[in-house]
């Protein structure tokens, strides 16, 4: 049985998620601030993390508790739910290392889907490598079971919505994908900006690997495509 | 309405300065009143100090005619002082300029009286002066008949004559009589021996209406008596009738008129007094002139010394005496030496100060000239001899030199008064325009500081001087400091609010999500449905209300690139053909490439709002206009549909955040206003402007976009 933990200072969303994912099947402990979940976390680290940002008086005590959760695992899913939707925050989030930052507008549905994304890639990353499960366009390696992603041989570091969305885009190369299509397709809901902006991280890391990578267009005003070079 | 600013009123105030010109000239004048007491005191110092030299010295005035209770004019006679030679040949040039001094004897000075007399028949005018030792005599007789002595006649009064009485030092009388034969050289014979007499010499000679008579005699032969009597004999037939006009009776040595010679010890006196700057007089007590010495033109106290003006010495005296006196002598009058004096030559004085010297108390006066050019101050002081005031001296003198000392103090007065003033207003000028400038500073700032939107554009920048406009400047900037705090928390309330709802609802929706796991009957599963629904559309008005913020945050991280107007607009507007198959498009897109810095997600953005807008407004069947076109280095980007017309006033105000004008037929979807205020947040981040107007007909709305292009 899958260990969650949900750090969340608001105790009936708390319940709610606990009481949620308890009858998915999940082993959920909640914490209500940092403190307690630390000492918690000295005994036994979770499968999965459930942070939210603000905890109690700590405003960015999420991001403490995510720093610690990877000084104990480099491998422990992380994913902050949180109120906060700005973009700096969101790009601080991921960079500290959480596999996704989701909004508490989120479904419980949505969020089962997510957390399950990503228990799966867990799973697959130690797995050995299907050959059905690989996406070849160009450069660009797609493996799906352990949802990697590999830019001229090397790996590129995305999170899950991240992935997802390259993946809508690469399954067809060449057809126009709206931000709508998108937007379902990495099972999100959030505006037309924040697919913008998520596209973008994308592009930006693709190009920190190589300075050419110009594959994702920008259709104007329609959405975007995977052009194959 | 008529302005005055700031300077216009220092300006206007600066005029008080015009008072000081006036203060001085009234100071000047209290003063120059002083100075004329002051002189008027020393002019009685000068008649006191003269009249002492004069007191009790009655040999000084024993020959004169002072013993006489009265003078009379015509038979009293006066002997003025000649200022050159009479040449003695009958013409009367040489008297020209003692004209007026001449008098009229008429038939009252007949010694018979004649009611049937006429001037023709017989009068003349007369007058006597002495130049050097002589005394001279002029007569301008008027005769219908002249009759010359006959040739061979022995006596000499059978003929127009004149007589002579005089009275010698010593007391005798004798009378002469000039008796000529013809035109010419005469002298005269003694009355009683019939001997001629050469000390009397004259010039006689016939005019058209008479006959005109010039004679001369050493004064020494004169004591204080003089008379002259003009016979006109008419026939030579007997029984003689002769017509007898003198000037006194001279038959009777008593009746003899006087003669008053100008003193010549007293003159001696004068002249040591000619020196005070004064003309004065001498005048016995009948007020007729003893002794005079001075020329009034001259006589300006000694006041004025060392105020003549000089050649200018240096470059300011030059400016000083070229523009700027001729300015002050536009106020100021320069006295005058030429001037008309009536006292030029006169035998007696008159005056209330005189009458009042002759009665025993020193007085003054003072008098205009009759052209109005100077004003004459005149002294009197009594002389003394024993308790009878036996003359006055008179002293007299113009104001000129007070006036020349009023000029010149008003002169270096003025100067400063100048200086003081133009400096004044120069100053002042400079201190308003100063304080108007920073003032208007102030206001451009103030008006700066704030949009036409209402928005605080920047802040103040505040000056640190230590005054009243520093402290308004430092509390402008304040207020818009605290304004912009405000209006920065009201423009941040919308994601404030969204991120604040988020957690109540993520409570709600959670909790509804639990409840739908749960078998439910058929009733609450429907109230569960609306409920979960109402949560869907607040967690809608939620990312809603973040978007702008979001937009805010990433407009501030994004790094612009270089993209083409055309083909993003051009790309959009395919999309939205696409998207909303039903409406129809009418497109006026320019497609030459129109080269943008910026970021063209953010163009899409802001035309997906106002498509969105016009789809919104637009009434059924009706085209949504766009246009693009390039204005010199400008994109115009137009957007425009039928629909209602935006109400009046608002059309600045839709572009901010959280202004909806949507009618409440169309608040079905939840709707916060915040697409417009996105527009404009494009627009300001490209450097753009946004407007909303109606169309011409009024049956639409049109929004434009200018967006600066890369040249």
């Amino acid at each position: 049985m899958k260990k969650i933990a949900i750090i969340e200072d608001e105790a009936a969303i708390r319940e709610n998620y606990i009481e949620m994912l308890s009858a998915q099947g999940y082993q959920v402990s909640g914490f209500a601030d940092r403190p307690s979940a630390e000492i918690a976390f000295k005994d036994a680290l979770p499968d999965l993390a459930i942070v939210d940002i603000g905890l109690g008086h700590e405003i960015d005590g999420g991001f403490l508790l995510c720093q610690t959760l990877r000084t104990l695992s480099k491998t422990l899913p992380i994913i902050f739910l949180t109120a906060r939707d700005s973009e700096i925050d969101t790009v601080c989030g991921l960079r500290m290392g959480a596999d996704d930052y989701l909004t508490k507008d989120i479904s419980l549905a949505h969020l089962a889907a997510r957390i399950g994304a990503l228990f799966r890639r867990m799973e697959a990353l130690e797995q050995p490598a299907d050959a059905n499960a690989l996406i070849t366009r160009g450069s660009l390696k797609l493996d799906t079971q352990r949802m990697q992603v590999f830019w001229q041989q090397q790996l590129v570091d995305l999170t899950v919505t991240e992935f997802w969305m390259l993946h809508s885009l690469s399954q067809r190369p060449g057809h126009v994908k709206s931000r709508n299509d998108l937007m379902s397709d990495a099972k999100i809901y959030v505006d037309d900006s924040t697919i913008t902006s998520h596209v973008k991280r994308i592009r930006k890391k693709f190009i920190a690997l190589d300075n050419n990578f110009d594959c994702i267009d920008t259709v104007y005003g329609m959405g975007y495509r995977w052009e194959q070079r | 309405m008529l302005r005055f600013g700031l300077r216009s009123k220092f300006i206007l105030l600066s005029c008080f300065l015009f008072l000081l010109p006036w203060l001085g000239y009234e100071y000047v004048w209290e003063m120059e009143k002083f100075l004329r007491q002051g002189q008027e005191k020393t002019l009685v110092g000068t008649t006191r100090a003269l009249a002492t030299a004069l007191h009790e010295r009655p040999a000084l005035f024993d020959e004169q005619t002072n013993f006489l209770d009265q003078v009379v004019k015509g038979r009293d006679l006066y002997a003025y002082n000649l200022k050159n030679p009479i040449q003695l040949d009958g013409k009367l040039s040489d008297w020209q300029s003692y004209q007026p001094l001449f008098w009229h004897y008429d038939k009252r000075y007949l010694q018979k009286t004649d009611p049937e007399h006429k001037s023709d028949d017989l009068s003349f005018d007369h007058m006597v002066g002495k130049f050097d030792n002589y005394l001279y005599a002029v007569f301008k007789v008027t005769d219908d008949h002249l009759i010359y002595r006959a040739k061979n006649s022995l006596s000499i009064t059978n003929n127009d004559y004149l007589k002579i009485g005089i009275k010698s030092p010593n007391g005798d009388f004798n009378t002469y009589i000039i008796a000529p034969r013809q035109d010419g050289w005469v002298n005269a014979f003694d009355a009683n021996t019939k001997i001629p007499f050469t000390k009397i010499q004259g010039f006689f000679i016939r005019t058209e209406t008479g006959y005109n008579a010039e004679l001369r005699f050493p004064i020494n032969m004169l004591g204080n008596k003089l008379g002259f009597a003009v016979v006109d004999i008419d026939t030579t037939k007997a029984p003689l009738d002769s017509k007898i006009m003198a000037t006194s009776n001279l038959n009777n040595p008593s009746d003899l008129g006087s003669v008053l010679v100008p003193s010549p010890e007293i003159n001696r006196i004068l002249k040591g007094m000619g020196h005070s700057g004064s003309r004065i007089w001498v005048v016995d007590n009948h007020h007729r002139v003893l002794a005079q010495s001075g020329t009034i033109q001259n006589a300006d106290g000694v006041w004025a010394d060392g105020l003549k003006n000089q050649p200018p010495k240096n470059a300011w005296q030059r400016f000083e005496q070229t523009y700027l006196h001729p300015l002050y002598y536009k106020i100021l009058t320069r006295p005058e030496n030429e001037f008309l004096d009536t006292l030029h030559d006169v035998a007696s004085m008159q005056g209330a100060h005189l009458a009042k010297a002759l009665k025993g108390q020193p007085a003054s006066s003072w008098r205009l000239t009759p052209d109005s050019k100077a004003v004459i101050l005149s002294a009197a002081y009594p002389i003394w001899i024993d308790d009878k005031v036996i003359g006055a001296v008179i002293a007299e003198e113009t104001t000129n030199g007070v006036r020349t000392l009023r000029n010149k103090s008003l002169e270096k007065l003025f100067n400063v008064i100048l200086a003081v003033m133009l400096i004044g207003t120069v100053t002042l000028f400079f201190f308003a325009s100063r304080i108007s400038s920073r003032i208007r500073r102030l206001r451009d700032t103030a008006e700066q500081a704030i949009d036409a939107q209402g928005r605080i554009t920047g802040s103040i920048n505040y000056s640190d001087s230590n005054d009243e406009i520093g402290d308004l400047s430092r509390s402008f900037a304040n207020i818009v400091g605290r304004l912009g705090g405000y209006t920065n928390y009201l423009e941040n309330m919308s994601s404030r609010l969204s991120h604040e709802l988020r957690t109540p609802v993520a409570v709600v929706r959670s909790s509804l999500e639990n409840l739908q796991s749960l078998p439910q009957n058929e009733l609450s599963q429907k109230y569960l449905e609306r409920a979960s629904e109402g949560v869907e559309r607040l967690g809608k008005i939620i990312t809603t209300m973040s978007e702008a913020t979001r937009l805010e945050q990433s407009i501030q991280s994004n790094e612009s690139e270089p993209f083409d107007l055309q083909k993003v607009i051009n790309g959009c507007m395919q999309g939205y053909q696409l998207t909303y198959p039903e409406q129809l498009f009418e497109l006026d897109v320019c497609q030459n490439p129109l080269p943008m810095q910026g970021a063209p997600e953010f163009i899409a953005q802001l035309l997906d709002k106002l498509i969105n807008n016009a789809l919104e407004f637009s009434e059924a069947n009706t085209a949504i206009n766009v246009g693009l076109k390039q204005s010199e280095n400008k994109a115009i980007l137009t957007v425009s549909n039928t629909g209602p017309a935006l109400p009046e006033g608002l059309t600045e105000h839709i572009f901010d955040s959280m202004v909806s004008v949507r009618s409440q037929q169309m608040q079905q979807q939840p709707h916060l206003g915040l697409g417009l205020y996105i527009v404009r947040l494009v627009c300001d981040y490209h450097k753009g402007s946004v407007t909303a107007q109606n169309n011409e007909r009024g049956n639409g709305v049109v929004f434009k976009v200018t967006l600066p292009l890369q040249s």
